[in-house]
């Protein structure tokens, strides 16, 4: 934990701070303010270049992200009142962050470091689909992802059912899914060797008490482990979430800060999505003591964020904090298009290749608008940590990445809003065997075959 | 001062600037009605502007709230208050256990911005909160949103506790959120299902002005 000694003050502060009703909160604070500092910082959008290299402007758009966080501050819906940070908080908390965890177990545990932009050390790969499950798919769900060699983290599809009961939201039935769900993974990783495995666990826990339920070094989420604590876009946060981190911490396990700002949303376009992700991690540091933060912005009427104003802002913010932190920051992507479908591929691989570049750590990834039960398979996701450790080996310029996106862009941006939704899991998965059909293996080959003829040297 | 000038500062989220043109109007002796009419119109422009993401989120809320400030002027003009655009009261909510509520704020800004008063509830709302805010608000409709599937069983237990009470038809039960369809609407008896924040404004006016038909 990072700034976890200071657990009390930030929760005391969400007694004590300035009060504001919460209809006013975004429309009168959030908003107006960052508005004001996308001007004052003097931040564009272009178009034309969805990974720009322009290093005076991503220094710009951290130092708009930290004044907009320590200006704004973070909302308590159930206090009513705002938690505020200083500068010289900031500043220490940013000094006391470790740029290097060690996480997972045993021969399984691995070194996390922070990354530069165009770093040649390739991205740390949490594999997770980000979606719902049959209960009879979860085991198999959870083996075919922990098959892939690129796994660095693995978060796990989420419950519906367990033991053929409908989960109920906070209820009885929530705390079994959340048993029956890490179990799941537990035990596929141990079948396939990987025991040690971190995970990032459990997402099937809608309330903290799902959460704590599970919280067990020997048969439930470990010490060695992380959980997310998530925002209320934007910027507000309540006592259900700050129960989770104070737990985390106590616990001793890592926290991820876990936070989606909306292109269209209150934070406007590109430019307040960048500032907004920047000023997300430093609420993920402060105020819940995260080791990562963890973040998906998408586009308000897709709910993706593989197209160039969404790419754009991912860009310029990797590269904000990149060059201006030790931070580690996942970049998660949501595409438009299902499973074993050409544009999922082309998606998934742009993602993780402007996301690499500009410095994040890579989170593949959430399929067809991240909306429809079993549409994620393990595939799509290790077609786009191919391509982010393809380009970090490469040591690939952003110019040279921002052509080639291009030429990924070309291959689907004219049907984000018309994309086709794939196949669900177990239509183009072996489920016994926990292997991709022939026809679905096929089509990754031979997208990745047009990739590496764009100009990607992978290194298998 | 011009009809259009008014139009185009509403548009823009001008409140103060758009109060002193409609004031000017009237005084100029403009027909509060047509004030009116063009008004919704121009809303209308501005809520297919926002669903093409031409603008966006805080730019219809400021639009919406000169609306207003231009509404409660204008109103006590109209010598015959039944020219007014009438629409319905609504009383929306995220139910229990769902933290979700960005889909749910949305469509309580696009009632708003087409007349529609609205009462929200927030998230994580009682089954038994939406039938009493109702009943306090005498709504014409209740808006549940769900996000997850395992919280819109809760959109079922609104409707099962208002035939409980005896008050089922009473409300318009309109239900929305990404695990919700008309198939889940028919088999749990809502009366409407939109997939999305602008179809509600539209389908609902067109409810209520069925039922005063
Ligand atoms: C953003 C988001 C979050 C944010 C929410 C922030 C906030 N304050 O709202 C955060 C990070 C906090 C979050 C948390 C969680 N989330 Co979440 N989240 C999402 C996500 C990606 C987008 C939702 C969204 O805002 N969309 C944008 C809005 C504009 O769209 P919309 O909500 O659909 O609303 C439109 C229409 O549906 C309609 N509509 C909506 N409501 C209503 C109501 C009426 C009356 C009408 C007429 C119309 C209508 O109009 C709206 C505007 O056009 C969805 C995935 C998805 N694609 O939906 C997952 C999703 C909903 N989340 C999910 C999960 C699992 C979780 C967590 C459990 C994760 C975790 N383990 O912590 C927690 C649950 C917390 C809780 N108890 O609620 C799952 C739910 C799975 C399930 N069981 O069904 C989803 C579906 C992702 C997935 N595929 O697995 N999440």
């Amino acid at each position: 934990m990072t700034t976890a000694y200071r657990i009390w003050e930030m929760i005391d502060r969400s007694k004590t701070g300035p009060h504001i009703d919460e209809d006013d909160f975004l429309p009168r604070l959030f908003t107006p303010t960052l508005k004001k500092i996308i001007k004052k910082y003097e931040i564009k959008y272009d178009a034309a270049t969805p990974l720009p290299a322009d290093d005076a402007m991503a220094d710009r758009i951290w130092q708009a992200g930290w004044e907009l966080f320590r200006d704004v501050g973070v909302y308590n819906i159930d206090s009513h009142r705002i938690i505020q940070v200083t500068d010289e908080e900031i500043r220490e908390a940013l000094y006391v962050a470790k740029d290097r965890y060690w996480v997972g177990g045993g021969k399984d545990a691995r070194l996390w470091k922070h990354r530069q932009v165009e770093d040649t050390e390739p991205p740390f790969c949490i594999y997770s689909p980000d979606i719902t499950v049959d209960e009879h798919l979860h085991h198999s769900m959870c083996a075919a992802y922990l098959k892939e060699p690129l796994l660095d983290g693995f978060c796990a599809p989420i419950l519906e059912n367990a033991i053929g009961q409908l989960i109920a939201s906070g209820g009885p039935t929530e705390i079994n899914g959340c048993i029956q769900h890490i179990y799941n993974m537990r035990a596929a990783a141990r079948q396939l060797g990987r025991p040690g495995t971190f995970f990032v666990a459990v997402g099937t826990a809608e309330h903290d008490a799902g959460q704590i339920a599970v919280s067990n070094n020997e048969w439930g989420v470990r010490t060695t482990d992380a959980r997310l604590v998530g925002s209320l876009t934007e910027f507000k946060t309540a006592d259900t979430l700050l129960n989770r981190s104070v737990h985390y911490a106590q616990y001793g396990c890592y926290t991820g800060s876990l936070t989606g700002p909306i292109y269209g949303g209150w934070c406007g376009g590109s430019e307040g999505v960048a500032v907004t992700l920047v000023a997300y991690s430093l609420k993920g540091l402060l105020i819940h003591g995260a080791m990562f933060n963890q973040h998906f912005p998408f586009h308000l009427n897709y709910g993706s964020n593989t197209t160039r104003e969404l790419l754009w802002p991912i860009a310029m913010a990797g590269q904000a904090m990149a060059r201006n932190s030790n931070l580690l920051y996942t970049s998660n992507g949501f595409a438009n298009a299902g499973p074993m479908t050409e544009m999922l591929f082309y998606e998934t691989a742009c993602h993780a290749l402007v996301s690499t570049v500009s410095g994040w750590h890579l989170w593949e990834m959430a399929s067809t608008r991240n909306k429809y039960r079993n549409r994620a398979t393990p595939m799509e996701a290790r077609l786009g940590t191919e391509v982010g450790h393809a380009v970090a080996r490469m040591g690939m310029t952003r110019e040279t990445a921002n052509e080639i996106a291009l030429k990924l862009l070309d291959r689907y941006e004219d049907q984000a809003a018309t994309a086709p939704m794939g196949r669900q899991y177990q239509e183009c998965y072996d489920v016994a065997r926990a292997l991709p059909t022939q026809e679905h293996y096929d089509m990754y080959r031979r997208v990745k075959d047009d990739i590496a003829a764009m100009g990607v040297v992978f290194p298998f | 001062m011009s009809l259009e000038e008014l139009n185009k500062l509403v548009e823009t989220g001008e409140t103060e600037a758009s109060e002193t043109a409609a004031r000017a109007l009237l005084a100029q002796g403009a027909d509060p009605l047509e004030i009116l009419d063009s008004l919704t119109k121009t809303m209308e422009r501005v809520g297919n502007l926002f669903a093409d993401l031409e603008i966006f989120l805080p730019e219809v809320m400021m639009a919406g709230e000169a609306l207003t400030a231009v509404v409660n002027i204008v109103k006590p003009e109209l010598q015959n208050t039944s020219g007014e655009p009438a629409r319905g009261k609504v009383v929306i909510g995220v139910v229990k256990g769902d933290l979700h509520e960005i889909g749910k704020n949305i469509v309580k800004l696009m009632l708003e911005t087409n007349g529609f008063e609205v009462k929200d509830l927030g998230y994580d709302v009682d089954p038994l909160d939406f039938i009493k805010a109702a009943e306090e608000m005498g709504a014409d409709f209740i808006g549940a949103s769900s996000l997850m599937t395992t919280t819109i069983p809760r959109q079922k237990e609104i409707i099962a506790f208002l035939k409980d009470k005896g008050l089922r038809d009473k409300y318009k039960v309109v239900i929305g959120g990404a695990p919700t369809s008309q198939m889940w609407a028919d088999m749990i008896g809502a009366d409407l299902y939109c997939e999305d924040a602008n179809c509600a404004a539209a389908k609902m006016a067109a409810m209520l002005d069925e039922k005063t038909a």
